[in-house]
């Protein structure tokens, strides 16, 4: 078997503050294997985002933070590595895809000069000619047609769709193992959220891109993820290939989340509790049916 | 038969002038009936918002008439008019004020419409708290020591709070984590009952829609491209936008993506 692009085993993560030391991931494992979608499904504060940032190394540089248990990537363990070690990571063997993309471009450059940022963090000497020549390309392998005009465009001039396509089309630029999308498309319309997954997973899947995908949203996670982790309260509380977590979910938590959706069929709204002891219960893991 | 409590007659509203107007909403005309939960659909520029704010009076009609029971609304608002119609956003943090307690941002609305003698007022706060399933003494509290679910059943409870007989409520759970939705949706259904109250409910959500409108109308660039009631809407979609719409929504069960993919059938694919 092949090493995992993302294994994380037993992390914690504890913040210090005026009022004492705050435990909020107790101990959570996961893997991300190469090529692999794996979706982290968790309600606000459930720790989902964190984890995301610790990977990226982000969480690192903050004094307050406490963070145990090991992160590796592609076999690294990324606590051995020092800081400008780690800034070399980030863009280039990994990237992140934010939630509100007209908010992550930086509204003072025209696209193309950031494009040419990101390139020239895995190619320092890529000239500007160059860079956006690459640019249009991958921008046309996300439907971007009019790729000279989104070029030249400022972030605030394109729809929020076609910032979001922007964005994939950077976080996969420099052809990354790892990319980490948290809550992609969520600030989109429905059908601009649809097409813009479709194409997040048809890239993914070309470039063979390894995906830790952050979502609170069960329909979206369905579509997209091979894999599943349920996380609860910074514990994951089930996990297991997405067929077999949604087709038959065991843990309490995860039964509620599910039962909790409005169903586009109907049906009224359920009636469960927002909190019950129950979703304390321990892991449930499903076979990896078919996985090696 | 009564008369509608609500009435769009030819509603349109225009902003700017010239080759620069922007046609935001074009005549759109539609009756909401008493006890009715109508929601208005569309995606981001559809006119939704804009047809909810003329509804609510913040700015008036460039042409045509809003009825409220049959009488044509002023331009200008009187405040037995803004009693009646209530409105709950979408983010509660940023509609309530930091500074005053949940008790005085009740009691306020109390004051401003004169419900009750000045001396029951306070027993009122606590009443209306309970009533959208809070403790009476959260009215100490200021919003930001409250949760998101709870902060929203506040903005809820303030609504109420000048016995409003329409709600206009803005994409009143769409900030909220599935689990609380789940209890808001259902709290807002008992309030409609209890109360007898009109909502006027605006959301892209269409599966949250599904389960809680009585008839839907769905907005596209401006434009009202169908209204029915909600079982039908979904059985038998007549407009190919809404089609599109019901076909792009992420869902959890099988049947679900049948009855999606039953619909996107025939959809040409199309990108923007």
């Amino acid at each position: 078997m092949s090493t995992p692009t993302l294994d994380i085993r037993n992390l914690t993560l504890g913040f210090k503050g005026y009022t004492g030391f705050t435990e909020v991931l107790h101990g959570i494992s996961l893997s991300v294997e190469p090529g692999e979608r794996v979706a982290l499904v968790g309600e606000s504060g459930s720790g989902k985002s964190v984890t995301a940032r610790i990977v990226l190394g982000l969480l690192q540089e903050l004094r307050t933070a406490r963070i145990g248990g090991s992160v590796l990537f592609e076999g690294r363990e990324l606590d051995g590595l020092n800081k400008r070690e780690r800034h070399a990571l980030r863009g280039k063997a990994m990237s992140m895809i934010f939630q509100d993309p007209t908010s992550s471009l930086n509204p003072v450059f025209r696209i193309s000069d950031q494009f040419h940022d990101v390139l020239r963090r895995a190619d320092p000497r890529i000239t500007r000619d160059a860079a956006l020549e690459r640019a249009a390309a991958i921008l046309a392998e996300v439907s971007v047609r009019d790729a000279e005009r989104v070029l030249n465009a400022f972030p605030f001039q394109l729809s929020g769709g076609l910032n979001q396509r922007v964005m994939i089309a950077m976080a996969l630029a420099n052809e990354p193992a790892l990319l980490i999308a948290d809550e992609p498309g969520t600030a989109l319309d429905v059908t601009v959220q649809a097409q813009t997954l479709q194409l997040m997973r048809k890239l993914v899947e070309e470039h063979h891109t390894a995906v830790l995908f952050i979502s609170h949203n069960l329909g979206v996670v369905r579509e997209f993820a091979d894999r599943v982790y349920v996380i609860y309260k910074g514990r994951i509380v089930e996990q297991g290939p997405t067929r077999a977590v949604f087709e038959g979910p065991r843990h309490p938590y995860t039964r509620a989340l599910m039962a909790a959706v409005p169903r586009l069929t109907g049906g009224g709204i359920p009636d469960i509790d927002e909190d019950s002891p129950d979703f304390g219960a321990p892991l449930e893991t499903h076979d990896a049916e078919g996985r090696a | 038969m009564t008369a509608p409590i609500l009435e769009l007659d030819a509603v349109s509203k225009t902003f700017g002038t010239g080759a620069d107007a922007v046609h935001a909403a074009q005549s759109i005309s539609f009756a909401v009936n008493r006890g009715e939960c109508l929601a208005i659909v569309g995606e981001s520029g559809s006119g939704k918002s804009t047809v909810a704010n003329m509804i609510l009076g913040i700015y008036p009609p460039s042409s045509g008439e809003i009825r409220l029971n049959g009488t044509a609304l002023p331009a200008s608002r009187k405040l037995e008019h803004r009693r009646a119609i209530q409105l709950v956003q979408q983010n509660p943090l940023s509609s309530l004020n930091p500074k005053r307690s949940i008790g005085a941002s009740l009691r306020l609305a109390l004051d401003v419409h004169d419900i009750g003698a000045s001396a029951e007022r306070a027993n009122l706060v606590g009443a209306l708290l309970e009533e959208v399933g809070l403790p009476a003494d959260f009215a100490r509290r200021s919003p930001t020591a409250l949760s998101g679910g709870q902060r929203q059943r506040v903005a809820i409870a303030r609504a109420l709070a000048c016995q409003s007989e329409i709600v206009v409520l803005d994409e009143p759970t769409s900030a909220l984590d599935v689990l609380v939705q789940a209890r808001v949706l259902k709290l807002l259904n008992q309030l409609r009952e209890t109360r007898d109250l009109t909502f006027v409910f605006i959301t892209h959500d269409l599966s949250v829609v599904r389960n809680i409108a009585t008839r839907i109308a769905v907005f596209e660039k401006g434009r009202m491209v169908e209204l029915g009631d909600t079982e039908t809407l979904f059985a038998n979609p007549a407009h190919p936008y809404t089609r599109r719409l019901i076909s792009a929504v992420p869902v959890v069960t099988l049947e679900e993506a049948a009855l999606r993919s039953s619909l996107a059938a025939g959809l040409e694919e199309t990108t923007e």
